[in-house]
């Protein structure tokens, strides 16, 4: 009782802290991990896609968990199961692909040796270190501002039409280049003028105000892999406005 | 294939982007940042439960137990307005008084336009059975419709038996009483039902005499006059003609053995039964 009690406070303490959530969870990876391997019957390792699920399934329950729902590890178990089972069902609707591991004719190359070997690997991680280096920079910006992507995640707008909203505030403040410069000398978001030259409501672009600010970051300047990953959408959006 | 690029790596989660601007949360399968992904886990964060959901619960108890009053109360009201018993009073103008279970009227009616001339206007409303009589007596005298040596008759209908016994005592004393000070009338207090009762055996030719009780038994009319088989006919007509007097009848063995064991029993002569089939059959032999 006494140490249910003891999980309770630290889980509610975990649910605004992500460094708190974070050592609750390496506190209970053995429990994660266990009650993955009773899920797949077999033991689990840290590299089985089933153990990343678990531990994405109890931070779920971490944030989640409400005084009402019993007991917390029970609860936590409940939704690692779940989340496994609900994996599982959706692998098996790939089963007919055929596995990378196969074997290929008389040899004993498999299926994924062959396509490895096509693959630029030289190339593929100088991508791979740009855009790391891009992310890096994003991320030091961002933390001028006091913004980590977790909190841009959390206040990323869902619904289109949201989206939407956001991008044609975004689009103002991309044509008006003052507005950028400003808001990097200022460390601010010039909320009040986005409004005003947007005619979107201002409740809309508070709430998504960190995403918002990510996403005028990546238009200032640089990141241009990163916009390149958006182009696409942002594109549709400037044609459909002209 | 949607393509996701992985912005921040945690311990149990991932932020990656869409291409359409989205920041995720998604299960971190060793991912790196920067990396490319496609088949992501996005992380979901149970509803919270509605806290309505209690007060709803709550207010069904609430809902059942106000219903059940409202209920209870229509009943007991009900109770109270119903008729338990009706007083039917006649002097020239008749009036039916409906009382509650405790005597209080309920209902006041005239029974023909005298009637209702005399109760017009009056107001019965939880009054007391002998109040209402009394006071439509004194209207009564006032109107003109009750005067010396009038005739009043009380019929008293209940379904309670016991109700209307002690009524008709209570009810005839007490006129008695009231009107003794200033009329002298003839008060005839009978109940419906008794009335059924006495006047049927005293009207003979009261149409229910011959209908029902009569014909009930197998000595209905028609049975008990038919020719064939009368009691008179049998020593008389029938018994001298016919086939049965044929044979058996004519010999010397009648008085015993054959009168007896020939399908004539006596067993079917004396049954009620007489008129009935096998009766007649038998005869027909």
């Amino acid at each position: 009782m006494q140490k249910e009690h003891k999980i309770i406070m630290s889980v509610y303490e975990a649910k605004d802290d992500l460094q708190k959530a974070d050592e609750l969870i390496r506190d209970y990876i053995p429990f994660i991990r266990s009650e993955a391997s009773k899920c797949i019957s077999r033991f689990c390792t840290e590299q089985d896609d089933e153990f990343s699920i678990a531990m994405i399934a109890f931070h779920e329950a971490i944030l989640g968990y409400e005084h009402n729902r019993g007991a917390f590890l029970p609860y936590a178990a409940m939704l690692i199961r779940n989340r496994i089972i609900d994996f599982q069902r959706k692998e098996v609707r790939h089963q007919s692909n055929i596995s990378l591991n196969e074997e290929i004719g008389d040899s004993d190359q498999t299926l994924m040796d062959k396509i490895a070997d096509e693959r630029d690997y030289i190339q593929e991680s100088a991508n791979l270190e740009a855009t790391k280096q891009e992310i890096e920079e994003l991320s030091a910006v961002m933390a001028e501002f006091g913004v980590s992507f977790s909190d841009v995640a959390d206040n990323s707008p869902k619904q289109q039409r949201t989206i939407e909203a956001c991008t044609s505030a975004i689009r103002y403040a991309i044509e008006n280049k003052h507005l950028l410069n400003k808001m990097l000398k200022t460390k601010k978001l010039p909320l009040a003028k986005l409004v005003a030259g947007s005619k979107v409501e201002r409740k809309t672009l508070e709430r998504h105000r960190k995403y918002i600010l990510v996403m005028l970051l990546i238009h200032s300047n640089g990141y241009e892999i990163i916009r390149g990953h958006l182009r696409h959408a942002l594109n549709t959006k400037g044609g459909m406005s002209v | 294939m949607k393509k996701y690029i992985v912005m921040e790596c945690h311990l149990s989660y991932a932020v990656v982007l869409d291409e359409d601007g989205r920041f995720l949360k998604v299960a971190n399968r060793h991912y790196e940042v920067g990396q490319t992904v496609t088949d992501v886990i996005e992380m979901q964060i149970p509803q919270s439960i509605p806290k309505k959901k209690k007060t709803k619960r709550w207010a069904y108890s609430l809902a059942a137990v106000a219903a059940t009053l409202v209920m209870m109360i229509t009943i007991v009201f009900q109770l109270g307005q119903m008729t338990y018993a009706s007083i039917y009073m006649s002097i020239n103008p008749a009036v039916r008084i409906d009382v509650n279970r405790n005597d209080v009227v309920v209902g006041l009616n005239g029974v023909n336009s005298d009637g209702n001339d005399l109760i017009e206007g009056y107001n019965y409303k939880k009054k007391d059975l002998e109040l209402v009589v009394d006071e439509l007596l004194d209207m009564a005298i006032e109107k003109g419709y009750l005067y010396e040596g009038c005739k009043i008759t009380l019929v008293l209908d209940a379904e309670n038996n016991e109700w209307i016994v002690t009524r008709s005592d209570a009810l005839s004393k007490q006129l008695d009483d009231y009107l003794s000070e200033k009329i002298t009338v003839i008060i005839e207090i009978t109940d419906k039902k008794s009335n059924d009762q006495i006047i049927i055996p005293i009207n003979p030719n009261d149409s229910d005499y011959d209908d029902s009780d009569y014909g009930d038994s197998d000595y209905g009319d028609s049975d008990y006059d038919d020719s064939d088989y009368g009691d008179s006919d049998y020593q008389s007509s029938d018994y001298d003609d016919s086939d049965y007097q044929s044979s058996d009848y004519d010999d010397s063995d009648y008085q015993s053995s054959d009168y007896d064991d020939s399908d004539y029993q006596p067993s079917d002569y004396d049954d009620s039964d007489y008129a009935s089939d096998s009766g007649i059959t038998d005869y027909g032999f």
